[in-house]
């Protein structure tokens, strides 16, 4: 079960300008309201769509993982991960959606054939 | 309005939930004093998670006797089948605009697989970004 959208860009630019770029207004959505710490609201607003979500991990400037929905869909995790290499900047993008989210945090789920996968390595 | 997401947002964040989740999705039919005693909390916190869980719509429960049996149910977290196409038609554009912004002829590519199981209990650094439009 792949659930998984993988995207990476090189650009010419430092860590901390990808970073200003990707978290503020006008890239992830037209209105950015991050409150960029563990547990932080977020918030995005395009054209009268509202996401909103909560930032589950940040490092500036090299890695925000945060979770986003649309009203009644399900919510899907998005990284961002920023790292310099020479003179240019490797961007990664991986958002995920729960079904493979749980599989990550352990949870084991009914795969294709019955089978069950995913261990359940979730700490008590 | 409580909204799914939200809830399935707030099931999800919880340490205690994906643990009471991971042993219901292997032991189907389990009661709030079984997973009690397997996990260090009382009944009745565990019934209050398990409330959680149920109003993010990924427990079943149904009645027997006394106790109440619970099941895990995926359904909620598998919706939309063309999400794939939708979500990486907007990552492309989001791409696009980053290269525009910040120049060069970078090229852009689907990542290969990389890493991602590490999810970390470490949190990042706690930091203020100035200029949050309110």
């Amino acid at each position: 079960m792949t659930e998984r959208i993988e995207r990476e860009l090189w650009l010419p630019a430092t860590p901390e300008a990808v970073w200003e770029a990707v978290t503020g207004d006008g890239w992830l959505a037209d209105r950015v309201n991050l409150d960029l710490r563990p547990g932080g609201d977020a918030h995005f607003v395009t054209s009268g769509r509202i996401r909103s979500g909560w930032v589950e991990d940040v490092s500036a400037p090299d890695r925000l993982s945060f979770w986003w929905a649309v009203d009644q869909e399900p919510a899907s995790r998005v990284e961002l991960r920023i790292e310099e290499h020479q003179d240019s900047t490797r961007l990664r993008i991986v958002e995920t959606r729960p079904l493979e989210v749980l599989d990550l945090v352990g949870v084991p789920l009914p795969g294709p054939g019955g089978v069950t996968y995913g261990p359940a390595l979730v700490a008590a | 309005m409580e909204d799914r997401a939200s809830a399935v947002f707030g099931a999800l964040s919880d340490p205690t939930r994906r643990a009471l989740l991971a042993a219901i999705a292997e032991h189907p039919a389990t009661t709030a004093t079984e997973l009690a005693a397997q996990l260090p909390i009382s009944r009745q916190a565990v019934l209050k998670h398990l409330n959680a869980l149920t109003n993010a719509g990924l427990l079943d429960r149904t009645r027997s006797g006394r106790e109440v049996r619970y099941k895990f149910t995926p359904a909620p977290l598998s919706e939309a089948v063309d999400w794939m196409t939708a979500v990486g038609a907007e990552w492309d554009e989001r791409l696009a605009v980053l290269r525009r912004q910040l120049g060069g002829a970078a090229a852009t590519r689907r990542a290969s697989a990389w890493p991602t199981r590490s999810r970390g209990g470490a949190a990042g650094t706690p930091i203020q970004r100035g200029g949050i439009p309110k």
